[in-house]
């Protein structure tokens, strides 16, 4: 027939230009700096993390799960198949039925996709993203009808050059998004990227169910640290950035964006695509940054980010609570990225703004953030007869009481702490004023110089003891000791088990240790910390341990893995950006709403920022604490 | 960390770790029992204490360690014997496990005791010189005596040592035994034990020798002494520091407590124990001297109730450990209350002198306002936990110590409560006891309370007169009566009280009545009331006669605050008449005549006066009572044998259809104090 050609020649046209754009894009994934990563494993592992760890993200959105298998994997078969098919000229009915049948998979899938975007969730990007349904349905009638003849259903010819006229039209309409698009920035880039995103992922821990939250140690010494431009990530970062669906499901659990800082996680991931890709914000159709006009951002891979690309406000508005990031049906690091830009903003340029720099130099001389006299870490166990380390050089137990030792609010929990210990016979020591601040603060802020400081030092000191446990009721340590100290070559902690004091003391009541009475006080809640939770999937002792008194845990909305922040981690109770609301207030609307008289907390700085709730409001209260008045029998100290 | 870091700063005393800079100094507590033993109650109340957070306590104010030092009519310590050791490890058990330190400070008190009881000695002092306010005479203490003392000394530190306490005090103040060897106005003596400076110290340093050789460097020794005894021929500040120089420079003192003043004066004794007429820390500059000259931490109490004060004295590095004796009678919660920041939740002693006026009778020590202080053993709480049980609707009427007190601890245990008050303000009596000089700080009782309930979100509506029909309408569970009582000036017609020709001290002290030109106050009661108003009167420029038919005016007002009263009394030229009761009252012209008599010659006397004030104690207000009592429950009545026993009132174990109970406390029912309103209000609401 006279247009025979023409379809093949669009799909094969289409696939040239897709295949220049892929260069293209990978050209500028690679500005970024080096990572080694494993090119032909990490290919090779891609379905699987695709199809499990990836989708095990999205599974939380059923409706979304079975949508998105529907149709991008009608699609990826459907392309496949339109290659044999149509652009092979593969005869085989067998092929064109399979390919008919991925359509119609397809179809279905695009369907929902299409209903779904008739009232979208604010949180979604609109603009390119709202033709997409059309698009897929387009390619999937479009190729339907093509493969029909091929299906033997019907005779060659049907409809004549008219009707090839018209498919080939509409194979360039879907073709373009499908293909084209997918390598020259159109929504489906997120297939391409996406793919190659997990494949060369810069924690492939994370897949398989491992976990991997500690930051990656900046190299100090360098010309300049953190990251200035979208080109001082790594390459991978930037690939990263690439597969953002802008699903928006980060944005909707953001604590500083629901409290009207300007930070949208969503955005700044597509800030950062502008920013490698050069261009300006204007075709975003998201959620602004809460405050901030969209249109005005400008950026090049050469250009300082905090230079017209986005505020530096934005970066100090995050609290670390990783909510975002385990979210993220892409598995993008925003975290990574924050920390990372905060570096540059801290180390190069000294700008950590409100208490941030005072709290940084309190660090340098003082070793805590709050400048106290490093001679007083230990004033609060003067009554607790305690072991020192330096003393007794090995324990069964080192309790690493972490700042909260300054705090007497804090103290409160050390002392219940240790009374829970006393009660269970536990051979404990402290470290005393030999302890330093962990450099979680440090760390966040930005000032890695100062945290591997701390960490060195620390681990230095923790050496020279012998222990078989470490123990810590303060998460923010807790992470930094089980998660970011083994990247500076210490021996300390080899073969040492760092425990926070909630799983340690669900330990002990489950060996029948703790002798508890029944807590016969009111409705209680617990809130996940950020860094026993997201960061370390300690979501069970907590329960465990307040059901062992007898609480049935009245959960909030928003817990476990989903729970909220409590707006004192990353420093931000420090860096202090303005906002419409405090996260600490939202926070408490939470545990309010569940009718609950008390909030169980597991970390001291959730303790500090729920307390600062004004009051009247439910009663704050650290598990130890909880457990500590319900210990059956007195306890001498 | 906090505003407070000053009060937890740790410091050690030897080699003791005090974990705060809080100090419950030694006073005489009056709760040893068997024979000077630290049984039960003594034990429970400093461990009261050491639950709350304070540092260390020095228990045993003038604890005896020699059976010639008479130890019953204080039911002080007795380090005499081995008998103590065992009840010394009770209380140091209950001390050590919640982290706080304890000693005791042990003494001979010499002359300043009584003879006449338990083994009836001749108490003994440098010179036999008589101590007047015991009315102590003495003989002159012989040298073997002397050394047999020393030796008591060294064997009393042993069994407080052997007991496990952290330390002991050698008193050398108050004029016990050592400070009467160093003081010129008692020691007369020309042998090698006075005399010279040296003389003067060479009992003390005796004492302090066998003590050292007895427990060893590492067992805290401290001394207390004064600063300066304020007498022209006794000790004074420079000779102070010259004597803890002296003793410091042996190396063997741990600590120096210090005192301001000497104390065997009724004028001297009682700055010691500053009651509310005394600014702040009155002689914080005479511990301060002493620790310019001293190398090992010093000690000072003496009126430090707050804690913004304990931390302004010790950042301005005065001294290094504040004493709040008083300040943990009336809370000892203190420091935990500080540390939950909570500061404004501290129940803050407002120096009535209750607890050491009733020591000073021998009484046992109590607060005027927390009843449950040195109670803990009968299972008297001081935090009162909510009830598991119904919650009720109480009624309060009243809004004085006792109402207050009722309805704060009702709310406390989780209830819902109503307080209804007559008056414009909350406070009883306790407004009108507010307004006399000196007195203001008195209010602190109310204030606490009133924070309290307001904390506690009880319902108080004042200006409302509760009468039977509006209890009626309030339907409660529970209703308490505290109306208190009304002043009793027409218990003799010929006063002229219903002619309107005499006023009450109350009348004066609301400024309900203007004061007049030339008054006579006539005070029956003998206590606060009567002196208040004689000296609000005098302030305020009338020309004032106090006159009592008891054996002086104030002699019902305890030790250390009677002084403070006559003070303002004499200096402002009232006259204080005893033994004449007023006769009758009647108009002459435009003044009033007062016909005294004398009680013991019945011979009349007649004052030409404008204005005749008459204390003669209250009448309860006891009407709504009766207009309740039948209806109630319990017709009203209260279970003494469960009220004693600390026990529930068993009324409360029936269901609530069966009606209301109906309860009274306080001046409604007899007058008493504010202690027996607040301790009956306690009793009664801690289990409702």
């Amino acid at each position: 027939m006279i247009l025979d050609w023409l379809p093949p020649t669009l799909i094969g046209f289409l696939l040239v230009l897709a295949g220049i754009g892929a260069i293209r894009r990978m050209n500028l994934w690679r500005a970024g700096q080096a990572e080694k990563v494993n090119i032909l494993a990490g290919l090779l592992a891609m379905p699987k993390r695709y199809l499990h760890d990836l989708h095990h993200v999205v599974e939380r959105d059923k409706y979304m799960s079975r949508t998105h298998v529907a149709t991008g994997g009608g699609f990826v078969l459907a392309m496949v198949l339109v290659l044999f098919v149509h652009l092979f000229g593969v005869k085989s009915e067998i092929l064109a039925w399979a390919l008919l049948a991925a359509l119609v998979l397809m179809f279905c899938g695009a369907l929902f996709v299409y209903k779904r975007r008739m009232n979208p969730p604010s949180r979604l990007s609109k603009g390119p993203w709202m033709r997409l349904p059309k698009s897929l349905l387009t390619f999937s009638i479009t190729f339907f009808v093509l493969t029909l003849p091929a299906a033997g259903i019907l005779p060659e010819g049907t409809g004549g050059w008219v009707l090839t006229l018209v498919l080939s039209v509409l194979i360039l309409m879907s073709l373009s998004e499908m293909l084209f698009g997918m390598t020259w920035g159109g929504p489906m880039k997120h297939a391409f990227a996406g793919a190659l995103h997990l494949a060369f992922h810069r924690r492939p821990e994370r897949f398989g169910g491992g976990r991997s939250t500690g930051l990656k140690p900046a190299v100090l010494g360098e010309a300049s640290h953190g990251v200035a431009k979208p080109t001082d990530f790594k390459w991978n970062q930037l690939l990263g950035f690439d597969a953002c669906v802008q699903c928006g499901r980060c944005e909707a659990v953001c604590p500083a964006f629901a409290a009207g800082q300007p930070l949208n996680p969503k955005k700044l991931i597509q800030d950062m695509v502008v920013g490698f890709a050069g261009g300006t914000d204007a075709k975003y159709a998201g959620s602004p940054y809460p405050g901030v006009d969209v249109g005005n951002a400008k950026g090049a891979p050469d250009q300082i980010i905090t230079n017209g690309l986005i505020s530096s406000d934005t970066l100090w508005s995050c609290t670390t609570c990783r909510a975002c990031v385990e979210e993220c049906p892409m598995m993008i690091e925003h975290v990574d990225a924050i920390v990372d830009m905060r570096r540059f903003l801290t180390l190069e340029k000294g700008e950590t703004p409100n208490k941030g720099a005072q709290v940084l130099e309190n660090i340098i001389a003082t070793d805590n953030p709050n400048g106290y006299s490093p001679a007083s870490r230990t004033h609060w166990a003067a009554d607790q007869n305690l072991n020192l380390m330096k003393d007794v050089k090995q324990a069964d137990v080192l309790f690493w009481v972490s700042d909260g030792a300054f705090d007497m609010r804090s103290q409160r929990i050390l002392r219940a702490f240790v009374k829970l210990m006393k009660a269970a016979n536990i051979d404990v020591a402290i470290l005393g004023d030999e302890e330093l601040d962990s450099g979680d603060v440090a760390r966040r802020l930005g000032d890695d110089a100062a945290f591997q400081s701390l960490a060195k030092r620390n681990l230095a000191t923790l050496s020279k003891y012998s222990f078989k446990t470490i123990v810590t009721t303060d998460p923010h340590a807790f992470h930094c000791l089980k998660n970011e100290y083994g990247d500076f070559g210490s021996d300390a902690l080899k073969g040492v088990e760092v425990l926070h004091h909630t799983t340690f003391l669900n330990r002990l009541v489950k060996e029948g240790r703790l002798q508890l009475d029944t807590f016969k006080g009111g409705k209680v809640t617990y809130h996940d910390p950020c860094y026993l939770g997201r960061y370390n999937g300690e979501y069970d002792a907590p329960r465990e341990l307040l059901a062992s008194l007898g609480i049935d845990v009245a959960e909030m909305e928003r817990s476990g893995y989903r729970s909220r922040c409590c707006g004192g981690g990353g420093g931000a109770p420090i860096t202090d950006i303005p906002g419409e609301r405090r996260i600490a207030d939202m926070r408490m609307e939470d545990v309010v709403s569940t009718g609950a008289e008390m909030v169980a907390v597991g970390c001291q700085q959730c303790t500090a920022m729920l307390e600062g709730v004004v009051e009247p409001r439910p009663v704050v209260k650290d598990i130890a604490e909880i457990l500590v008045s319900q210990l059956s029998e007195e306890v001498n100290s | 960390m906090s505003q407070y870091d000053a009060l937890f700063e740790p410091l050690n005393i030897n080699k003791l770790t005090i974990r705060n800079r809080i100090v419950s100094t030694a006073h005489a507590e009056v709760y040893a029992t068997d024979g000077g033993m630290t049984t039960d109650r003594y034990v429970k109340y400093y461990e009261e204490k050491a639950k709350g957070g304070c540092g260390l306590c020095i228990c045993g104010g003038s604890s005896v360690v020699s059976i010639d030092s008479p130890q019953s009519w204080w039911s002080s310590v007795n380090l005499s014997t081995d008998r103590i050791i065992p009840h010394f490890q009770n209380l140091a058990d209950a001390v050590h496990k919640h982290g706080g330190k304890i000693m005791i400070q042990i003494s001979h008190m010499g002359r300043r005791s009584r003879w006449d009881g338990e083994n009836w000695p001749n108490l003994m002092s440098p010179s036999g010189i008589r101590e007047p306010v015991h009315r102590a005479t003495c003989k002159t203490i012989e040298v073997e005596e002397m050394w047999r003392v020393i030796g008591d000394f060294a064997q009393a530190a042993r069994r407080a040592k052997e007991g496990g306490l952290d330390g002991v005090e050698l008193s050398a103040v108050h004029q016990h035994m050592i400070d009467q060897f160093w003081s010129p106005r008692v020691n007369k003596r020309t042998d090698e034990w006075g005399g010279t400076f040296e003389g003067r110290m060479k009992f003390g340093m005796e004492v302090l020798k066998a003590v050292r050789a007895e427990v060893g460097p590492d067992f805290v020794v401290g001394m207390r002494i004064t600063g300066d005894e304020f007498h022209p021929d006794g000790l004074g500040h420079e000779e102070m520091k010259k004597i803890a120089q002296y003793y410091d420079a042996t190396g063997m003192v741990d600590y120096f407590g210090v005192v301001g003043s000497g104390c065997d004066t009724h004028n001297t004794l009682a700055n010691v124990i500053p009651n509310m007429s005394y600014p702040p820390e009155p002689f914080l500059y005479l511990a301060a001297g002493i620790k310019e000259v001293v190398n090992v931490p010093v000690i000072h109490a003496q009126n430090i109730k707050d804690p913004n004060q304990a931390k302004r004295i010790l950042e301005a590095g005065y001294v290094d450990f504040v004493g709040m004796t008083r300040a943990h009678i009336a809370d000892p919660h203190f420091i935990a209350k500080i540390k939950m920041d909570q500061v404004d939740q501290i129940r803050q002693c407002v120096g009535a002198n209750y607890c050491i006026d009733r020591q000073y009778q021998g009484l046992d020590v109590l607060c005027i306002q927390n009843a449950a202080t040195s109670r803990e053993y009968m299972g008297l709480p001081h935090v009162i936990e909510k009830t598991t049980g119904v919650i009720r609707n109480v009624l309060v009427v009243g809004g004085g110590p006792g109402g207050l007190e009722a309805a704060r601890v009702a709310a406390e245990r989780g209830h819902k409560v109503t307080l209804l008050e007559k008056a414009s303000e909350l406070g009883g009596q306790l407004v009108y006891a507010a307004k006399a000089p000196q007195r203001d700080q008195i209010a602190g009782i109310t204030r606490w309370l009133v924070m309290e309930v307001e904390r506690l979100g009880v319902d108080v509506r004042l200006n409302t007169s509760a009468d039977e029909a509006m209890v009626k309408e309030l339907n409660p569970d529970v209703c308490i009566l505290a109306t208190g009582g009304r002043p009793f000036i027409e218990q003799n017609e010929e006063w002229g009280a219903a002619e309107g020709l005499v006023v009450s001290s109350w009348d004066i002290l609301s400024g309900a009545v203007e004061p007049g030109k030339n008054v006579l106050v006539y005070d029956t009661i003998c206590e606060f009331s009567g002196m208040s108003a004689a000296d609000y009167l005098a302030s305020k420029g009338s020309l004032v006669e106090l006159v009592t038919d008891d054996i002086k005016p104030g002699v019902g007002v305890g030790g250390t605050t009677f002084p403070t009263y006559y003070r303002s009394l004499y200096e402002r030229e009232v006259i204080m008449t005893s033994d004449m009761l007023l006769d009758k009252v009647y108009r002459e012209g435009n003044s009033l005549v007062a016909v005294l008599e004398n009680e013991y010659t019945a011979q009349k006397e007649e004052r030409v006066v404008d204005q005749v004030v008459i204390e003669n104690g209250t009448r309860p207000n006891e009407e709504l009572y009766y207009a309740l009592k039948s209806s109630s429950r319990n017709k009203g009545q209260i279970d003494n044998e469960a009220l004693f026993d600390i026990k529930p009132q068993p009324v409360l174990e029936g269901g609530s259809d069966e009606g209301m109970i109906l309860w009274r406390l306080g001046d409604c029912v007899s007058q008493r104090n504010v202690h027996a309103a607040m301790y009956d209000a306690l009793r009664l609401c801690k289990d409702l």
